[in-house]
């Protein structure tokens, strides 16, 4: 490893022989932020975007990482870097969350400043800089290449060189669109990209390598809407569903379905229970277990609201389909009926199918799958809409669940009849969940890639608005 | 030092790419191609990554017409990546004959295919096969239409005929 100084000419064509340089890829988003080196298959250090906050006598204290961020520590609140549009709010706290989720898998760095050691309030910014200055930068020796949305845009496009830069010590840097690295990944210089993750359901037309911007569409129809969803069914079950997570279970005995549990529930002394947003994290990992084991999408034809050709409702159909059983950590289990698997899904497709309260409105027909791809074809060239539908690429975590791609292609030969729909959407849970990394970490590692990097002397020389200028 | 963002220098101008890969293009590719367009003998020419993933280089060049022969070649070609096989995407040049409307003669158009399938393959030669097109696209010059093509369907001789005839592609 190299010591010293960081270096401010331009990395030497022969540092970067393809296989000898460790170029880091990281692929930020609302429920994860992805990390680990170039070339690798699938990235080392998964972490989760949102972290841990402790208030203490000298500040809060701040935790990041699976190991921290799940124990009911007194008073310890939730929050996450991200906005609910998927793009960075918080940028000091997703910069030192992006550097432990790579220091802490991925690299042998020294620990950071002692402004980062979480001891100290992070909204001191002039505190933070000293330390920064004064100590060695975690990530002198590696190249990083970051993704982004494809509605990223302006000063926010900016941030990751600088940080890179500058608090990371990063002799290169590349931004790369996360729809452009799943078109590829496809094999497709041109697709539409269907990205179901947890803050939002996007469409991204990537034509020739590059994403026509107007026509990226999005909407908050996705894994924390379909959760959203799974809550209402519970609590406007009769009775209530319970949902309680597994923190609160201090022991538990089996008892038969659908009746009240008998289990033994943990207390917190006054003033040391977790605050509020914690129970809700925690009750967000017992639904994903449900969404994972239980949820479905009504495998057509039509609309689960809709009529069958042979009389009846779609609803009474799926009555006759498979149901799924779930028990809650708790000991509470019951019968789903396939009825209830479908409907906290189905309003991608059909907003009035959606369950609402005071909180939380009916979506509009324009934020459902298939209006979003009308509106975000509708923006690109006519000539080019046949090839976008006939290469839709589908991925995401939250796009993993049974019948999706089915339902879709449906959905889609009702909007555009007589048009070649063609839907591509891996196998390979791995793929859907880190199909943007990956494709960064192949991209980041092809030896002919490695002229195309952000040097630090451009940087130094350019600023940070030399972004706009290199990566589209 | 550093070069233009996924440029490729052409006649002695630097040449903006839309995406920044640049994978060399071995001479013959160009020279094969311009036999194929000038002297009208080949009917296609397969372009292939070689095994390092490096450098775009002739597979195959072909005089025989047959559509379904140049098709079996594509759907049976192969790659490997870290000593796994899976099926393999191409790059291929097919100068393309048809029927004139309203019975005018023949006409001829050099279309390039970049073939992907979909099933089959592992996700690094389909990768670095997509993102390592455009160098070879640029080196080409005279191609009329490009399709890309990632199921048998797509390259059927009919599927193709409709695209370019459409002018849509």
């Amino acid at each position: 490893m190299a010591t010293g100084q960081a270096s401010t000419k331009p990395p030497d064509a022969n540092e970067y022989g393809g296989d000898e340089i460790s170029a880091l890829v990281l692929d930020p988003g609302y429920s994860t932020v992805r990390a680990g080196f170039a070339g690798e298959d699938v990235p080392k250090s998964v972490v989760p975007s949102y972290y841990g906050v402790i208030p203490t006598d000298s500040g809060n204290k701040i935790l990041f990482g699976d190991n921290s961020i799940h124990t009911p520590l007194p008073r310890i609140s939730i929050r996450n870097v991200m906005s609910k549009e998927g793009t960075v709010e918080d940028w000091d706290t997703a910069a030192n969350l992006w550097e432990y989720a790579i220091t802490s898998r991925l690299t042998n760095a020294k620990p950071g400043p002692l402004a980062y050691n979480g001891l100290n309030d992070t909204e001191n910014d002039d505190v933070k800089m000293e330390g920064v200055e004064e100590q060695e930068k975690p990530l002198r020796d590696n190249p990083i290449l970051m993704t982004e949305t494809g509605w990223n845009a302006g000063k926010d496009r900016e941030r990751g060189i600088e940080i890179a830069m500058e608090s990371w010590g990063s002799p290169a840097y590349w931004l790369a669109r996360n729809g452009v690295l799943t078109s590829f990944a496809a094999g497709k210089s041109s697709a539409l990209v269907v990205d179901l993750g947890a803050s939002s359901i996007s469409i991204t037309p990537v034509h020739d390598g590059l994403i026509l911007k107007k026509g990226v569409a999005r909407s908050p129809l996705a894994g924390n809407f379909i959760s959203q969803q799974i809550r209402l069914m519970f609590s406007q079950s009769q009775p209530p569903i319970p949902l309680t997570p597994h923190y609160l279970v201090a022991s538990k005995t089996p008892v038969d379905a659908g009746t009240p549990s008998q289990a033994t529930l943990r207390t917190f002394a006054p003033n040391t229970e977790p605050d509020h947003s914690f129970r809700l994290f925690q009750e967000e990992r017992v639904l994903t277990e449900f969404k994972e084991s239980v949820v479905a999408v009504w495998p057509g034809p039509g609309r689960l609201s809709g009529h069958a050709q042979s009389g009846g409702t779609n609803m009474d159909i799926a009555r006759q389909h498979p149901g799924k059983p779930f028990e809650m950590p708790d000991g509470w289990n019951q019968m789903f009926g396939a009825q209830d698997r479908y409907r906290p899904i189905e309003a991608l497709f059909d907003p009035k199918m959606a369950l609402s309260d005071a909180d939380n409105p009916q979506p509009s027909a324009s934020q459902t799958v298939g209006a979003l791809i009308q509106s975000s074809l509708s923006q690109v060239d006519v000539d080019i809409r046949p090839a976008l539908l006939a290469a839709v690429v589908v991925t995401g975590g939250s796009s993993l669940y049974q019948g999706f791609t089915d339902r879709l292609n449906q959905e889609l030969n009702l909007i555009y009849p007589g048009v070649r729909v063609r839907i591509n959407a891996s196998g390979n849970a791995v793929e859907r969940k880190f199909g943007s990394w990956i494709g960064g970490s192949i991209l980041a590692s092809l030896g002919t890639f490695h002229q195309m990097w952000i040097s630090k002397k451009e940087y130094d020389e350019q600023g940070p608005g030399i972004i706009e200028k290199r990566c589209k | 030092m550093v070069s233009l963002p996924g440029s490729l220098k052409l006649a002695g101008r630097h040449v903006l790419t839309s995406w920044p890969s640049e994978v060399s293009v071995a001479p013959e590719c160009v020279s094969k191609f311009n036999e194929l367009k000038l002297k009208k003998e080949l009917k296609y020419i397969i372009y292939k990554l070689s095994d390092d993933y490096k450098e775009i280089v002739v597979e195959e060049t072909s005089t025989d017409p047959d559509w379904e022969t140049f098709q079996q070649k594509l759907m049976n070609a192969k790659s490997s990546h870290r000593g796994k096989e899976g099926a393999g995407p191409r790059y291929a040049v097919y100068d393309f004959q048809y029927e004139k409307e309203g019975g005018e003669g023949t006409r001829n158009k050099i279309v390039f295919i970049a073939w992907s399938p979909d099933e089959g393959t592992l996700i690094f030669p389909r990768m670095t096969y997509a993102s390592s097109k455009e160098s070879l696209k640029l080196a080409l010059t005279g191609v009329a239409n490009e399709v890309q093509a990632n199921r048998e369907d797509e390259i059927e001789y009919e599927t193709i005929l409709k695209d370019i005839t459409k002018g849509t592609r």
